[in-house]
């Protein structure tokens, strides 16, 4: 695959495409916050990867990290500052709360557009670079390793960006859950959410041994590391 | 903060990853066929640069539309191996495009003499045989078949080594609604599968396609109009600033109409006509088409490029063989490597009629 691509061959591109074009557009979506937006970083992604065929090395995993990189590269050229991104954000999550009332509606679906602003609101509290983080290894469920390969930044640097986004977004959750039936807190104006407290045995801390490890990609699922601190000193005693 | 909240670790992961498991939603129907096909189209377009293909702007209209892979690629993989081992190269992925058809060395032939007397007399002849061809209307939901077979020669350009190459002798069918919104192309030259793909699709920007001079249906053919003068008026308007010079363009909009359409016949003998009025059109008193058919020709040479496109006619019943491309002078620049007597193109028209559905073929008659 790798090999054809290299050559440039079409059939290879467009399994290439077919295999993640989907994966692409929701990241695009999470770091654009606009649907359309998200739509034209994905082909962009593709025909830059096309350009960018040559950089293909002969040996190597799954290329979607590689696609990854460059759709957060192209969907940052998508807004010069951190307040367009705001701005696209509160828009959409506007655009889906602003449903007519049909009676025939989906509760289920009703949720959705409920939980989706949320999530964007979430989402545009965050700077810039925390965002790129958490869409590539919580979205997309990159090992910290092949995000900071995707962003051409240090292992470390991304584990503290990880862990600064987290925080910020379960307090933001908190923030939500305290007014469960009214509309979804709003971003202040600049963006920040409140200061997360500084932690001893956060994920930062301990960049080393979060190499590898995958982030949760559904809520339903196990989450990685959830067991770690418990069963960590352990472990570690017997060393 | 209640302790649960402090205390970073499992209550953020989970946090972090349920918001964003919100945020996951598909592209809306077909956009992402819509997206595969631009990206099949600037990959095409691409490497057709790439090739520095002699014609890069005839090429294209020759061709007509390459609307991508619309197959899952599974499907051509699939077809692929099975025809693997059937002379054809499969995907040894050095650029040449087409997938499925055997390349080989750049096709030659002789260069027949052209002189400027005779033209409009054999132009007048052709037309009234072209007159007498008075096949029945296209009806809405029906299909123009046209079959025929083609090659060509090009530049291949490996890694910065450039030669000449061609795509050999094929055979390409495709169909047309009256409105040439909908179609299908089986052409081993464009097509990654066996079976060809549809043509019924939007164009890049999603719009449905409008015809026009450069890709008229047969609606559009059959509104032109049939007055010669009009005609070739309406032609150096609406090509104004394409081509290497505007006689060369008319000239050459008049063969791509003739090619691959089956306009009524009353606009077939005012195109004839109206290549007649057009400066620098000689005849060729020998010429081939692409299976092997001599005859005569109406052609026009390219200054700027040194190509010359002849159409070629049975020499007694002066029906309309083919067309094809000769390189008679030597080529400047990318295309210095194209000798004079180089084929750059070669097709013979088979077979046109109205059929009922894609993919439906008439009876062969003849």
């Amino acid at each position: 695959m790798r090999a054809r691509l290299r050559a440039g061959e079409p059939a290879a591109f467009a399994e290439l495409f077919d295999s993640y074009a989907r994966g692409v557009y929701h990241h695009a979506f999470r770091l654009t916050a606009d649907w359309s937006t998200a739509e034209d970083v994905m082909a962009t992604t593709f025909m830059e990867a096309w350009r960018l065929r040559h950089r293909i090395d002969s040996e190597g995993g799954s290329l979607r990290p590689w696609l990854l990189g460059i759709a957060t590269n192209t969907a940052r050229n998508q807004y010069r500052s951190n307040r367009s991104y705001r701005r696209a954000a509160l828009a959409t999550a506007a655009a889906e709360l602003n449903v007519p009332d049909h009676a025939e509606e989906v509760t289920e679906q009703i949720d959705d557009q409920r939980e989706l602003a949320v999530a964007l609101r979430a989402l545009a509290s965050l700077r810039r670079p925390e965002r790129e983080v958490i869409a590539l290894c919580v979205g997309e469920g990159l090992d910290y390793e092949a995000a900071a390969k995707a962003l051409g930044i240090p292992v470390g640097t991304v584990a503290s960006r990880l862990s600064r986004a987290r925080r910020k977004l379960r307090s933001l959750a908190d923030a939500e859950l305290a007014r469960p039936s009214g509309p979804p807190a709003a971003v202040t104006g600049d963006g920040r959410s409140p200061a997360p407290r500084p932690t001893r045995a956060g994920p930062a801390q301990r960049p080393e041994r979060s190499r590898g490890r995958r982030e949760a990609g559904d809520a339903g699922r196990q989450i990685p590391g959830d067991r770690i601190d418990t069963v960590r000193p352990a472990q570690e005693g017997n060393r | 903060m209640s302790a649960n909240t402090s205390r970073p670790g499992p209550g953020e992961w989970e946090e972090a990853a349920r918001l964003l498991s919100r945020t996951a939603r598909d592209l809306p129907p077909g956009r992402h066929e819509h997206h595969r096909e631009r990206l099949m189209a600037h990959i095409e377009q691409a490497q057709r640069t790439q090739e520095i293909s002699p014609r890069p702007e005839k090429a294209r209209r020759f061709r007509l539309v390459r609307p991508a892979i619309a197959l899952p690629a599974l499907a051509a993989a699939v077809a692929a191996a099975v025809i693997v081992g059937t002379a054809l190269t499969g995907g040894d992925g050095n650029g040449d495009g087409p997938r499925r058809l055997a390349t080989g060395p750049a096709l030659t032939t002789r260069i027949g003499a052209a002189s400027p007397n005779g033209v409009g007399r054999l132009l007048d002849q052709v037309s009234l045989v072209a007159a007498k061809d008075d096949h029945p209307v296209l009806k809405a939901g029906q299909y123009v078949y046209i079959e025929s077979k083609a090659a060509d020669t090009f530049v291949k350009n490996v890694d910065g080594r450039v030669s000449l190459a061609s795509h050999a002798l094929h055979r390409r069918q495709v169909w047309y609604s009256p409105d040439g919104t909908k179609g299908w192309l089986i052409d081993p030259a464009v097509n990654d599968s066996p079976e060809g793909e549809t043509l019924s699709l939007p164009d890049e920007q999603g719009n449905t396609p409008v015809a026009g001079l450069n890709h008229p249906s047969y609606d559009y053919l059959a509104k032109l109009p049939t007055d010669p003068g009009a005609l070739l008026a309406k032609i150096y308007d609406e090509t104004r600033g394409q081509g290497n010079s505007p006689d060369q363009e008319a000239f050459t909009t008049i063969g791509d109409l003739l090619g691959e359409s089956y306009p009524p016949a009353a606009l077939t003998k005012a195109l004839f006509k109206a290549a007649a009025r057009i400066p620098g059109v000689v005849t060729v008193n020998d010429a081939v088409d692409a299976v092997g058919r001599h005859g005569v020709a109406v052609a026009r040479l390219d200054e700027t490029s040194g190509e010359r496109e002849e159409w070629i006619f049975d020499r007694t019943t002066h029906v309309f063989l083919g067309q094809r491309s000769v390189q008679v002078k030597r080529g400047r620049g990318a295309e210095e490597l194209v000798k004079p007597g180089t084929v750059l193109f070669t097709s013979a028209v088979l077979q046109r009629a109205i059929v009922d559905d894609v993919k439906q073929v008439p009876a062969r008659t003849s």
